[in-house]
């Protein structure tokens, strides 16, 4: 530790001001703010402050994200062993999928940083720690067979875009880690969407090669023109409820299993830093907005739009959802900040997600849309909601 | 008795907690009266170095109001008088004398009491320098002797960790106590006294004084807080308050005829040895109070007037017109190796992002931030604390908009000043200083 502070304290005067790299004092004080928490103290009142500071509250959604995280390693070493016809031994699956997916986080957090640090430098502030969750909320989104300049080019244009122009964390009103995805996803549709992307086929052993379609559970359900039930085509291809809860099939890296991204999300509500409003809103939102077309089918007895008359639950378990309610709509930025707009909010998403799911073919995925934007619509959420309440004060002027 | 139950607040689990036990502290060798530390007020002096003065003699008056005198805690010699940046009086040192002089003021009886004409009465009590001892709000100025209080507020109990306890002021107090409930009597038609639901500390016969039990964590017990509760009208927002303990120092003034100095003091804080009541009097050196009571005092932050709200001493500084607390905490500015990645089973915190949620035990603090100062990400901490509904994440940002009109609308001037919001905020923003420096200056702009 000392050795370390004293490293720190020995290079301290090249980034301090007149030093030679002055310009890059932001990253100094993010590499030294990361190996200590600094010294400073309170000024004036207020002499004691909460432990909880914006790094530890960033390190805990990292922390939530694991569980999707390794899963999404396994799972796409799985897909593609599977795909390609290799062994199914957990070390040699995992290892593939770190061979799958370690590059692109690397990529996504190597290019996210750099920009991070160009726009602190200009601006000459500090480093935010929004970045850390950023970095890896973005490429458990992406489609593990996504080439890694694609990644560089969707980060830097959700850290831009998404973010910095708009002055940086706090400030900015859609999530960077969705702005960036949906870039790829209009930009390049040929990477991000379709059959063939969900999984790496690499190293081909010829067997069991034949068998493997690669389609998402989504892909299977936006079929058009037959009259069957969704749920026995979705079991035909082999997507039971369970494994579609458990998410062992292809998909985005992260996105896949929702039992994951509970786990994730016990943590983030326990902990108080994202808002289980917004999920159980969200979750509302997907069982209103599929109910009406069940309960058709169910009176009726047949289906005539079948995305219409999936049963509610598959919903939930369909590709992003849990992890776009979980992760991506409580950014507490984007989000709205008042506690009924938090349930509109959650809500409008989880029913606009199961809109898009059925009423638009071209997108056989809605959350992304979803969230991007009630994002839009979150500040005037909170507007009104603050004017409902300040009505009931008692003036004070 | 109307009970109260306050939603929203804190408690910090904070070591270091005065106990109930009583000391009494000899006499000093010098007392000192801090004018910088009397919100809003110009003050003009009344006497210079070397002038000999008693008990109760005037040492300097407000220049806006002439009526707000404030008497000299002690009687000697004026030894120092220390200016700060701008001329800025930040202490009138008074060396005392052994024998000590008392200038004498008009004493009363509960009869002579009932016949008295409320102008006439204020007129005593300005006369006497105890007029400081009311606050209005919702700025907590000292209010005009020439107005008509909606209401005057009496908080008994302390859910702030380190204020005096009134089972320990009011011991033996309850005559006093109950000839100083009717000076304000005379004062208002509305008077309210507020205690927690749990007031065995208060002896039995004073219990039929209090109107409403406020039940809740910190800061359930300001005045602020209780008027945001019970008001209907705007008319109600110019309420006064009174400390519980000042309400004593009234009556004492009216049965002894003197100026009254005692207060009764609390000594806390881990870096402090004894954590005790102190019973000493007004202004008295805080190497006084420490002396033999605090180990070393060299590292410590010595904080007067309470945690949170309190100003940041000196070994060399005194106690103030309003404050009765005094806490020794370690100033923790050392760097802390792999602070945010810590289990953190001893770090306090609100929310549950540490093991400390565990630990049910009060933990030590120190001055230390725990974090640099951020953007706000909005989180909304700061609101979910928020004793009196403001929105703190919102009404910052309108404030540093400039948006005056707007901030008074989310509820600006109802703010308490707990220091609850700053105190929770993730990003280090100084919420609780944006707040009541807006209202300082929007107060200023009125004068």
């Amino acid at each position: 530790m000392k050795f370390i502070q004293k490293i720190f304290d020995a290079k301290r005067k090249h980034f301090v001001k007149g030093g030679r790299f002055e310009k890059f004092y932001p990253l100094f004080e993010a590499f030294e703010t990361f190996f200590f928490i600094p010294g400073n103290v309170t000024k004036n009142d207020a002499h004691v402050r909460d432990s909880l500071d914006l790094k530890r509250l960033m390190s805990m959604v990292v922390v939530s994200l694991i569980p999707p995280l390794f899963f999404g390693i396994y799972n796409s070493g799985y897909q593609s062993s599977l795909a390609s016809g290799l062994p199914v031994t957990f070390v040699a699956v995992f290892i593939k999928g770190l061979q799958i997916v370690l590059p692109v986080i690397i990529v996504s957090y190597g290019v996210g940083f750099a920009w991070e640090v160009l726009f602190a430098s200009i601006r000459k502030h500090n480093i935010s720690e929004g970045f850390l969750v950023t970095g890896l909320l973005f490429p458990l989104t992406l489609p593990p067979t996504i080439p890694l300049w694609q990644v560089a080019l969707g980060i830097s244009f959700g850290v831009i875009f998404g973010k910095e122009i708009f002055g940086g964390t706090g400030r900015n009103f859609l999530n960077p880690a969705l702005t960036g995805r949906a870039f790829l996803f209009f930009a390049y549709p040929m990477k991000m969407t379709g059959d063939a992307v969900w999984t790496v086929v690499s190293g081909v052993n010829s067997q069991g090669v034949d068998t493997f379609s690669g389609a998402t559970p989504l892909a299977v359900s936006a079929v058009q023109g037959t009259s069957a039930f969704i749920e026995s085509l979705l079991s035909k291809a082999g997507f039971t409820l369970p494994k579609l809860f458990y998410g062992l099939y292809p998909g985005s890296i992260g996105g896949t299993s929702t039992f994951m991204c509970l786990l994730g999300a016990l943590l983030l509500v326990f902990t108080g830093i994202a808002s289980y409003r917004i999920m159980i809103g969200g979750i509302l939102g997907v069982l209103v907005a599929a109910c009406p077309g069940y309960i058709v089918r169910l009176v009726s007895g047949n289906s005539t739009v079948p995305m219409l008359s999936l049963p509610p639950f598959y919903h939930l378990v369909m590709g992003g959802f849990a992890f776009g309610i979980i992760y991506m709509a409580t950014d507490p930025v984007s989000a709205p900040g008042m506690n009924v707009s938090k349930w509109i909010y959650g809500f409008s998403i989880g029913a606009l997600t199961v809109l898009i799911r059925i009423f638009n073919p071209a997108f056989p995925e809605g959350i992304m849309l979803a969230i991007l934007f009630m994002n839009l619509f979150s500040p005037l959420l909170d507007h009104f909601e603050i004017h409902f309440r300040l009505k009931k004060r008692v003036p004070n002027v | 008795m109307t009970s109260i139950r306050i939603r929203k607040g804190y408690d910090i689990n904070i070591a270091g907690t005065p106990s109930c036990d009583v000391k009494k502290l000899e006499k000093p060798t010098r007392v000192a009266l801090l004018p910088e530390r009397i919100p809003f007020i110009k003050p003009r002096l009344k006497v210079k170095v070397d002038d000999q003065v008693n008990v109760g003699s005037t040492v300097f008056e407000d220049k806006r109001n002439p009526d707000f005198i404030f008497l000299s805690p002690g009687g000697g010699r004026i030894s120092k008088i220390d200016y700060g940046p701008r001329r800025i009086i930040k202490e009138i040192v008074i060396t005392l004398d052994q024998d000590e002089g008392y200038k004498t003021f008009p004493m009363m009886n509960d009869a002579q009491l009932e016949d008295i004409e409320r102008g006439a009465l204020v007129q005593m009590l300005t006369a006497g320098g105890l007029w400081p001892l009311f606050r209005e709000l919702p700025f907590r100025n000292i209010p005009n002797p020439q107005s008509f209080p909606p209401s005057i507020i009496i908080s008994l109990g302390s859910r702030e960790p380190f204020q005096p306890l009134p089972e320990v002021y009011l011991k033996d107090k309850a005559d006093l106590f109950e000839f100083g409930i009717k000076i304000l009597n005379k004062l208002t038609e509305t008077l309210f006294i507020s205690a927690s639901p749990d007031n065995n500390f208060v002896p039995d016969r004073l219990n039929t004084h209090v109107t409403h039990t406020c039940e809740g964590v910190y800061p359930a017990d300001d005045p602020g807080v209780l008027l945001y509760y019970i008001k209907k009208h705007p008319d109600e927002n110019r309420s006064w308050y009174i400390n519980g303990q000042d309400v004593l120092l009234l009556a004492m003034l009216f049965k002894t005829g003197k100026y009254p100095v005692d207060r009764t003091v609390v000594l806390g804080g881990t870096l402090a040895r004894e954590k005790k009541h102190l019973q000493t009097r007004m202004g008295v050196p805080l190497n006084h109070i420490t002396k033999g009571r605090a180990d070393d005092t060299g590292a410590a932050r010595h904080i007067v007037g309470g945690i949170f709200n309190g100003y940041t001493g000196s070994k060399d500084s005194y106690m103030g017109f309003y404050e009765t607390s005094l806490v020794l905490i370690p100033e923790g500015d050392e760097k802390e190796f792999f602070g945010f990645a810590r289990p953190g089973f001893n770090k306090p915190s609100r929310s549950r992002a540490f093991l400390s949620f565990l630990n049910k035990s009060s933990m030590a603090m120190d001055c230390n931030c725990h974090g640099e100062v951020r953007a706000c990400i909005n989180c909304g901490f700061c609101a979910e604390v928020c004793p009196v509904d403001i929105l703190p994440q919102f009404t910052y940002k309108s404030i540093l908009a400039d948006e005056i009109e707007e901030a008074l609308n989310h509820g600006l001037l109802d703010c308490v000043e707990c220091c609850l919001c700053s105190y929770v905020c993730p990003s280090k923003i100084e919420l609780r200083n944006i707040l009541k420096e807006t209202k300082k200056a929007y107060f200023l702009e009125q004068l």
